[in-house]
Order: C-alpha cells, then structure tokens, then sequence
C-alpha cells in the first residue's frame, strides 16, 4: 500500500494543477469541488453530529423548558445551527450524486434536484431561525 | 441510445458481496437520515414554537413508531459515521488491500451494532 500513499501525497493540495492538465478529458463541471466539498462536511459532521447527538441523549426525556433552554444558550445555539448546515449541505451533495447515477431522464434530474435543493434550502432557512428565535429570546 | 444504465450489475451480473452490500447500504442510510433532517427541523420548529406544537411532536416522537424510526436512524447514523470514516481512510490511501477492505467491513458492523446498543441502553437504563 506504500505505493498509493506516495501517489496521494504527491497530488495532495495540487488538484486545481492535476485538474488544469487533464481538462481535456477530465471532468468539465463542479465534479472535483463536490468531492471536495462531501469530505470536507464529512470530517466536520463526525464532532458535529456526536455532539448533535450526545446532547439530544440527555434531553431524550426533557420537557420543553428545558430543550428551549438548552437551545438558547450560546454554544449549543452555535453549534445545532453548524450541525444543521453542515448536514443539510453534505446531504445536498449526497443526494444529487445518488440522483445522477439512478435518474436517467434529462428532464427528472434536474426537477429531482431542484426538489432536493429547495427542500434543503426550506429546512435550513426554517431550523436557523427556530434557533435564533431562542437564543434570542423572542 | 441502448447503453447500459446503472445499476444493469444487479442482480444479474454480480454475485453477492459484502463490500458491495455495504457500499449500497451506505447510500441507503445516506437517504434516511437526510430524510431524518425533516424531523430535525420538525423538532427544533417546535421546541421554539411550545405549547400545542411541541406535546403533539413529544407525543409522536414518543409513540412506537416514533420510537422506531429514531432507533432505525440511530442505527443508520452510526453506521453512516463508521463507514464514512472507513471511506474517508480509502480517500487518504488506507486500506485498499481486498483483506483489509473486508475487515474494516465486518468492524463497521460490529461498531455499529455495539454503539447502537449502548445508545439504547442508556436512554432506557438513564
């Protein structure tokens, strides 16, 4: 496996050269800055979502009082609104690469994706101001 | 146009493997818990909105099948995490060899069999 390991380190951070030499028949579109952008989420989520999910284990049972008051405070705030970005772009990419390899109709990918863009951009939008509602105190 | 389209593999070409199984599987949890960010939004909704809203959420979450579909998606996100991270070793050049591939396989599904477990024993036992 040392082999592999050498090739990635050697191509590590040069993507934009590697891509610029390969045009021609390389990917012509956003393929390298999605990949990019999936792992990228990827390592954020990986506290993110334990977090996200550690805290939701102590409020399994807690009445509203008390998440409301565990959602106004700063870093909770802070970082359900990061979880909550931060997964709903990882899912965005996901999902559209999912959709590329399995709808095969010009006309229904592009209708899929605009669901799965405007979906995302509806629960984004809506759970950003549920916290903010909170943490402000509204 | 009569090319193949994916996946023209299955089932007729490929016999069964686990590094492919778990390689759909990845997808397949993929969805779920983006699906799983409806609740999340849902939830956060009404924790800032109270009142009516949030017995009624509490209430669903909390019937059986509430209860279901979050043991479902823990499920689905532990698994998700483990393999996301098994996929993320591959990305730095980790793992490639078919032995290596097939036991970081089986350890994902021990993971995420042992973190789901401990998950659900301590809401019960806490």
């Amino acid at each position: 496996m040392a082999d592999t390991r050498s090739l990635s380190n050697e191509t590590a951070l040069r993507d934009e050269n590697v891509l610029r030499h390969v045009r021609q028949l390389g990917s012509a579109r956003d393929g390298l800055a999605e990949w990019r952008l999936q792992r990228r989420t990827a390592i954020a989520l990986i506290p993110l979502a334990l977090y996200f999910v550690a805290s939701m284990l102590r409020l399994a049972t807690s009445d509203q009082p008390t998440a409301a008051a565990w959602l106004a405070s700063p870093v909770p705030a802070l970082f359900t609104m990061l979880f909550v970005l931060t997964l709903l772009t990882h899912a965005v990419v996901g999902l559209r690469s999912f959709l590329m390899d399995y709808v095969h109709t010009r006309a229904r990918l592009v209708a899929a994706e605009l669901l799965v863009r405007g979906a995302a951009v509806l629960l984004a939008g809506a759970s950003v101001l549920a916290v903010l509602k909170l943490f402000l105190g509204r | 146009m009569d090319r193949p389209l994916s996946p023209f593999m299955f089932p007729t070409w490929y016999r069964f493997q686990i590094t492919s199984a778990l390689s759909i599987l990845h997808r397949l949890t993929g969805i779920a818990l983006s699906l799983g960010s409806i609740v999340l939004a849902w939830w956060l909704i009404a924790v800032a909105a109270g009142g009516e809203l949030f017995t009624t959420t509490h209430a669903v979450i909390a019937s059986p099948i509430g209860l279901l579909l979050l043991f479902l998606w823990s499920a689905a996100f532990f698994y998700h995490l483990c393999n996301g991270v098994r996929h993320l070793a591959w990305d730095a050049g980790y793992g490639f060899e078919i032995r290596q591939a097939y036991l970081s396989g089986y350890v994902v599904l021990v993971a995420t069999a042992v973190l789901t477990a401990l998950t659900w024993l301590y809401v019960f036992l806490a």
